[in-house]
């Protein structure tokens, strides 16, 4: 064997030359022992009667005509098929060749196998898929996980409706000193709980898209909707002192229920995590052409690395304790704020931790 | 409405304990008042009174109809009743409700619902 055909024969790469057809002419012996094809087997047939299906479709659709189109073809990933029915995945390097009088004539392939490269490129693939597949399951949980907390939020009200009614006709019938307590014990916690469902719902109404929706209108006074939020909290929590103060002078044109939970909100954290031992302060008032109401506490100072995430929903701070809730009620307060075009804003300092919430007027 | 005349409210609601809380509160106030678990059997009952003024509904009712549709359909066979609903969830735009009636959410204080009653009697 001379060096040039050794050098055909046996180079480091298949190599096959064909006519423009596909017709194979000549096949090397590395291509031949790589698809265990025999060479009698493969000269005289096409090209594409050694690719499954989808390489056949390939090669008529693409291969063939932009090799025709422009004379070469660098890198296409093909899969042949093998004697024993495997498949070698390979990538092609084609170029045409030309006879003497420079008419088109054969074309010569380059074949490298790349079992492993193609192997990976899959993997990947299949890890992508994967991963898009568990991020699309994830979602739709959580979609069905906020409908599901939605409507049960809304049953809930209803045996919280009869409870609160309940207690009510209870209170009428003549009862104990003791019996009485209980009776504003459980209309506390009615409260409370109306309260927990009502952020749950807003938090899975936010969540599915429909926004906070608010019914404003200026014509009736919002200090009433306030004294109530705050005599409800003061039922819940008898042994703390609350101090209000109303300045309300201008008409106010906002949804009174919503800032009434926006308070009961603020006045609910305060409760929770400030010092038990130091009056919690609200103030609310309206002048120059602004609404403020603030919710001001003693204690330690919030850590500044808390304060970043206060608004974030489930957030809870560091110190858990049963009565924390769900962590959603500044977050709420803080998109109830956004909704009327205002903010909800802290300072926090040795002396107090104040929540603000300013609203233009106007 | 003469003044004389103690006022007749009919109260539907499908809670139990919801719907005794507003006859005891309406009785309280001096009301007469009817009661009715459904909407069908509201119609049933304004159907053999007929000095009903007004109609103090839930919203959310197991049912042929609900709510609006109970007050929809009593404005259009008894115009001169009085409307007023409540619900615990939903808090429809006072238009949503025919003939400029009210509404007034649940959980109720006791001196708003009165207030809102007193008041469509007023203008009736």
């Amino acid at each position: 064997m001379s060096a040039s055909d050794d050098w055909f024969e046996n180079a480091p790469c298949g190599l096959i030359l064909m006519k423009r057809d596909g017709i194979i002419l000549r096949a090397n012996r590395t291509f031949i022992a790589w698809t265990g094809h025999e060479l009698q087997s493969l000269v005289g047939k096409r090209l594409p009667d050694f690719l499954p299906i989808a390489g056949k479709i390939f090669y008529d659709t693409h291969f063939a005509p932009l090799m025709h189109l422009q004379e070469h073809f660098d890198e296409v990933a093909l899969d042949f098929a093998c004697a024993g029915g495997n498949r070698m995945p390979a990538l092609v390097n084609a170029i045409e060749g030309r006879d003497e009088e420079g008419r088109p004539g054969f074309i010569r392939l380059a074949i490298f196998r790349t079992a492993d490269r193609r192997l990976y490129e899959r993997n990947l693939l299949d890890a992508r898929d994967r991963a898009e597949e568990t991020v699309r399951v994830e979602r739709e949980v959580s979609e069905l996980r906020e409908q599901f907390i939605a409507v049960l939020g809304h049953d809930m009200r209803n045996p919280l409706a009869s409870i609160a009614s309940g207690m009510r006709l209870l209170g009428k019938e003549p009862v104990s000193e003791r019996g009485r307590r209980v009776i504003e014990l459980v209309e506390g916690s009615v409260i409370r709980a109306a309260g927990l469902i009502d952020n749950v719902l807003d938090f899975a109404r936010g969540r599915l898209g429909g926004g906070l929706t608010l019914s404003r209108d200026a014509r009736e006074p919002l200090e009433p909707v306030l004294r109530q939020v705050v005599d409800e909290l003061r039922s819940i929590a008898p042994e703390r002192i609350v101090l209000a103060e109303y300045e309300l002078d201008d008409p106010i044109d906002c949804d009174r229920g919503r800032i009434g939970q926006l308070l009961s909100n603020l006045l609910g954290n305060a409760l929770t995590h400030g010092a038990k031992d130091k009056p919690v302060r609200v103030l609310a008032g309206s002048e120059a052409g602004t609404l403020r109401i603030s919710v001001a506490n003693g204690g330690a100072p919030i850590p500044v690395a808390t304060m970043a995430r206060l608004f974030q929903p489930f957030f809870r701070g560091q110190v858990r304790s049963n009565r924390d809730g769900l962590g959603l009620g500044l977050h709420i307060a803080s998109e109830i704020a956004k909704a009327h075009g205002g903010v909800l804003e802290v300072t926090s300092n040795r002396l107090e931790t104040r929540f603000t919430f300013t609203m233009p007027l106007a | 409405m003469p003044n004389d005349q103690r006022a007749l409210v009919l109260v539907v609601e499908d809670e139990a304990l919801v719907r005794m809380h507003g006859c005891d509160l309406l009785e309280s106030a001096g009301f007469e008042v009817l009661e009715a678990e459904t909407a069908d059997e509201a119609v049933a009952l304004l159907e053999k009174h007929g000095d009903v003024h007004l109609l103090f509904s839930d919203i959310d009712m197991p049912g042929s109809m609900d709510g609006i549709q109970l007050a929809e359909l009593v404005h259009e066979r008894w115009p001169n009743i009085g409307l007023l609903l409540t619900s615990g969830h939903r808090r429809p735009q006072e238009t949503d409700i025919p003939d400029e009636g009210k509404f007034i959410s649940k959980p109720w204080r006791e001196g708003d619902v009165l207030d809102k009653i007193r008041a469509i009697l007023a203008g009736k």
